[in-house]
């Protein structure tokens, strides 16, 4: 176990292919998130960045291409059993379940994937499985400092909330790999500094990894360790954040797409 | 010879399968318009052409007008003002969940229905023949002239409308909408225009086909109601999208019912399948075409959020006072005890439907199947096989298990719309065939059923009711506290991140659809043994969607529902001394629905406007608007394209929704 290389850790996408129909949105990409760091996933709007997270999280099949987690094969299972296997993401569009309260929310993180596809284990949960969803649920509000709104609705908070909410659903479910989708559309720039503050926090304390797909340049600079540039679907540049700052490649495609905006 | 005989033979099945199936055609293209264009599936459709066939009878039969002064009033002159108000109640149901739009077309439907019901009576009235009666040859085969002029007239209808929506500026913005509906708003045009216009076809055809299916069938609203949901199965082969496709869908399902009626002249089992024939098209199809071939129009949408409308404690005590009001109903009620022993059983029904429904998010409209086979399985099981009476009851929910997972396999791949429309299809062929089977409810389609042996009385059997509701009750409160019960919700929220998160979400589906169905199986044997028999014309396919539209009466969420549900139905016609008192609830039941759905609509949408300007997540829909890049370049040029007079190209009309459709 412990003579593995870094390559087998983490999240491993080699050579993904997704077309809808004639259009290609992601071509031939490869990437690695390797565990205990936060990899960022940037690119222009359109670039292919959701429809890598959707294929990586079994949303979507792939055309071509392999995903791996922590050296196993799981391009072909289902959303379930990804998450089964330790993979967690966030949507863009947050979506929380908005009838239930916020330490309800969080606590069905971890619920959900004990309760996998087992009829009983849905139907009913042993007294040691409440202790451990207790207490995970609580680690977890206290870390993002929801414990104030616990008994809220989730569908009455505002967007600074339902991120935390999102975020802490993943958390507590103690996904081993998290993908995160623009977690700080719709923040202030305080929130989103607090919001980078808790993930760093999270993956310095557990060791998890993280994959982040962000528009935010400041955060995406702050708190990435390394970053994977997509345009029109290519992997067009990979580096530290200093390299890519550095990169005319880079450069080109941002300014190329504001550009055509003005 | 045999041969020959044997072409003609099915010659002429073919040829009245045409004439009627031309008719289904029609309907379906008026309803795949509409719904096309307003993101409203219309249940009521059929009870629009029922509508327009009664008027047609009221003006020439019973007030004497000439017949072509009635079918210019029914048929081209009335449709203009039930358009404009179906314009204006989609328009607000459009922005509601996918369940609320349906409990609202529902809605509708229950309402035009029972007050048709309520002023003509429920038997069958004679329709006069306006049309010539003669017959002629074609092919070798004998037709009324009627027939043909029918046949004539839905594929004129047709032509002229293809005609009108490949060349007219209207078809062109219309066509616009149909390939993306979003593009209705980016186009320039009025929206509500576009959507008048694509109503008042809609009725024109749907009432068209009223007044032409009549003269055959006779005027009865049910049957003509029902008759136009043949056009689902039509609509459905156009995968609820292609219009031309849903016209020959019509054709085919015509054809085949017609064939059908050949083939299985003589077999008892099978006499019920050609009627079900446009509803086995409608479930097969909903089951094996590609899911992403089924996008629901309008998406989804979240639930508005209701609040307990009181605390904890406070629904404690009032459940309690609910229980000791049941047991005091026998002492104070007399003679009307039998409507309160029903009332019971309803409320079993109700709490089935209502985790399925309000609890979990699934929509199902084959739940009095449900019941139906529940009181069959009594029967057979108590009368039949002489098991005890307890045994019996619990078996026969058991027994309704197999079939409500049968129901949940469309669940598996569909929701909201096009799970309602499978159930649908599953609940008429379920009544169609099964009901009328000897299988079921044998040779004189009753079969005798009894009370346990101590509870024989009214009273003493009002009480083995109250148990059973009670229990139930107390049931489903459990299963709200515990973990299936959030893990319910959140599926009724939002299944894809309830899957991400490792949950395998079919397994809960099938789970809830087993308990729901046992609940249902437990209710329907309870239902027969009440009323000493078990039968199927209680459990039609109409009363699922009644039980669907009462169920939304009652606002919020919560255990009070199944109670309120059961009392306004069963409960409440009992004290109203009237002839057409159910007919007239029923239209009550109808209108009330459709208020609800408006009301509840608005909310959810006051909900998603407020979470929009929070969110930026509407930052793609922005960037659709506002166009970046070439493929926004393109979108703008194939929609100034279908905004102009000219026939856009239509390849760049598709290359705009692909791109739209990548987008999202």
């Amino acid at each position: 176990m412990t003579g593995n290389h870094r390559d087998d850790s983490g999240l491993r996408v080699d050579g993904l292919t997704v077309r809808f129909g004639g259009n290609t949105a992601v071509d031939n990409a490869s990437f690695h998130a390797p565990m205990g760091t936060i990899t960022g996933l940037i690119g222009p709007n359109g670039a292919g960045k959701t429809t890598t997270f959707n294929a990586c999280s079994g949303l979507l099949r792939p055309t071509t291409g392999t995903i791996g987690l922590s050296g196993q094969d799981i391009t072909r299972q289902p959303p379930a059993g990804r998450a089964r296997s330790g993979l967690g993401r966030t949507f863009q569009r947050m979506d929380l379940f908005d009838s239930l309260t916020v330490q309800q929310n969080v606590s069905l993180g971890l619920e959900a994937r004990v309760a996998g596809s087992n009829p009983l284990k849905q139907l009913l949960s042993p007294p040691a499985e409440r202790t451990a969803v207790r207490n995970a649920t609580e680690e977890v509000l206290d870390v993002c400092g929801l414990t104030g709104l616990r008994a809220e609705p989730a569908g009455s908070l505002s967007t600074g909330h339902r991120r935390l909410v999102d975020l802490g659903r993943v958390l507590a479910g103690g996904f081993s790999l998290l993908l995160l989708d623009e977690p700080s559309s719709g923040l202030d720039s305080a929130e989103t500094r607090r919001f980078g503050a808790i993930v760093q926090r999270v993956v310095a304390e557990r060791g998890c990894g993280v994959l982040l797909v962000e528009h935010d340049m400041a955060l995406v600079m702050s708190i990435c360790d390394y970053l994977y540039v997509l345009d029109f679907g290519e992997m067009i540049f990979e580096g530290t954040p200093a390299e890519v700052r550095a990169s005319e490649v880079v450069r080109a495609a941002y300014l190329g797409s504001e550009a055509v905006d003005a | 010879m045999w041969g020959v005989y044997a072409v003609t033979e099915l010659m002429t099945f073919v040829l009245i399968g045409i004439t009627t199936g031309s008719v289904y055609g029609l309907a379906a293209m008026g309803l795949v318009l509409t719904y096309k264009t307003s993101g409203i599936f219309n249940f009521g459709h059929g009870a629009i052409a029922a509508a327009a066939a009664f008027v047609f009878y009221e003006l020439h039969t019973v007030r004497g007008l000439p017949w072509p002064v009635a079918l210019i009033v029914a048929v081209v002159a009335l449709p203009p003002m039930m358009a404009l108000v179906l314009e204006r109640i989609t328009r607000v149901l459009s922005r509601g969940t996918p369940t609320l739009k349906i409990v609202g077309t529902v809605g509708l439907q229950l309402a035009i229905v029972g007050s048709l019901l309520a002023v003509y009576g429920g038997s069958m009235l004679d329709f006069p023949a306006f049309l010539p009666i003669d017959t002629v040859e074609l092919l070798g085969v004998l037709l009324g002239v009627d027939q043909l002029i029918t046949a004539g007239l839905a594929a004129a209808g047709a032509v002229g409308f293809f005609v009108f929506f490949r060349m007219s500026a209207m078809g062109v913005r219309m066509r616009a909408v149909v390939d993306d509906p979003d593009l209705l708003s980016l186009s320039g045009t009025s929206p509500f225009v576009v959507r008048s216009w694509a109503w008042l076809i809609g009725t024109w055809f749907a009432a068209l086909s009223g007044a032409m299916l009549a003269p055959t069938i006779g005027l009865d609203a049910m049957m003509l109601t029902l008759l136009v949901v043949q056009a689902f199965g039509a609509a459905a082969v156009g995968r609820f999208s292609s219009l031309p496709m849903t016209y020959v869908g019509g054709l085919l399902v015509g054809v085949l019912a017609a064939l059908a009626t050949n083939f299985v002249s003589g077999s008892e089992i099978l006499s019920g399948l050609p009627p079900a024939i446009p509803f086995l098209v409608l479930f097969v199809v909903l089951l094996v075409v590609p899911r992403g071939k089924l996008v629901e129009i309008g998406g989804h949408r979240v639930a508005p959020l209701s609040a307990p409308l009181v605390s904890t404690r406070t629904a404690r005590i009032l459940g309690l006072l609910a229980i000791v009001v049941g047991a005091l109903v026998p002492f104070v009620v007399g003679a009307k005890l039998p409507v309160y022993a029903s009332a019971l059983v309803l409320v079993l029904v109700f709490y089935s439907l209502n985790l399925l429904v309000r609890t979990s998010g699934q929509i199902s409209l084959a739940h009095a199947g449900l019941v139906a086979v529940g009181s069959a399985a009594f029967s057979h099981l108590a009368v039949g096989a002489g098991l005890p009476w307890l045994m019996a009851v619990v078996l026969a929910g058991v027994v309704a298990i197999p079939v409500g997972a049968l129901v949940a396999v469309p669940s598996i791949r569909l929701s909201g719309l096009y799970l309602a429309l499978a159930t649908f299809g599953f609940g008429l062929l379920l009544e169609n065939v099964l009901y009328r089977s000897e299988l079921m409810f044998g040779p004189t389609n009753t079969l005798p059923a009894h009370r346990p042996a101590l509870f024989e009385g009214d009273t003493a059997f009002y009480y083995v009711l109250l148990a059973f509701a009670i229990g139930c009750g107390v049931v489903i409160s459990m299963i709200g506290r515990s973990r299936l019960g959030r893990l319910l919700r959140a599926l009724a929220d939002s299944p894809t991140t309830l899957s991400t998160l490792g949950l395998g979400t079919n397994v809960t589906r099938m789970t809830v659809f087993a308990i729901s169905a046992f609940i249902a199986g437990v209710a329907g044997a309870l239902w027969a043994s009440n009323g000493h028999s078990a039968t199927g014309a209680p459990f039609t396919s109409f009363v699922s969607l009644t039980w669907l539209a009462i169920l939304f009466l009652h606002p919020g969420t919560g255990a009070a529902q199944p109670i309120f549900a059961a009392t306004a139905l069963g409960v409440v016609p009992a004290y109203i001394t009237n002839e057409t008192v159910n007919e007239w609830t029923l239209a009550f039941f109808g209108i009330a629905a459709v208020l609800v759905a408006i009301y509840e609509s608005t909310r959810t949408a006051h909900r998603s406007a407020a979470r929009h300007v929070t969110a930026a997540n509407s930052s793609r829909a922005a960037d659709r608007l506002a166009g970046t890049g070439p493929a926004a370049e393109r979108l703008r040029s194939a929609l100034g394209a279908a905004s102009k007079r000219s026939t856009p190209d239509s390849t760049r009309v598709r290359v705009a929704t692909s791109i739209s459709a990548r987008t999202r």
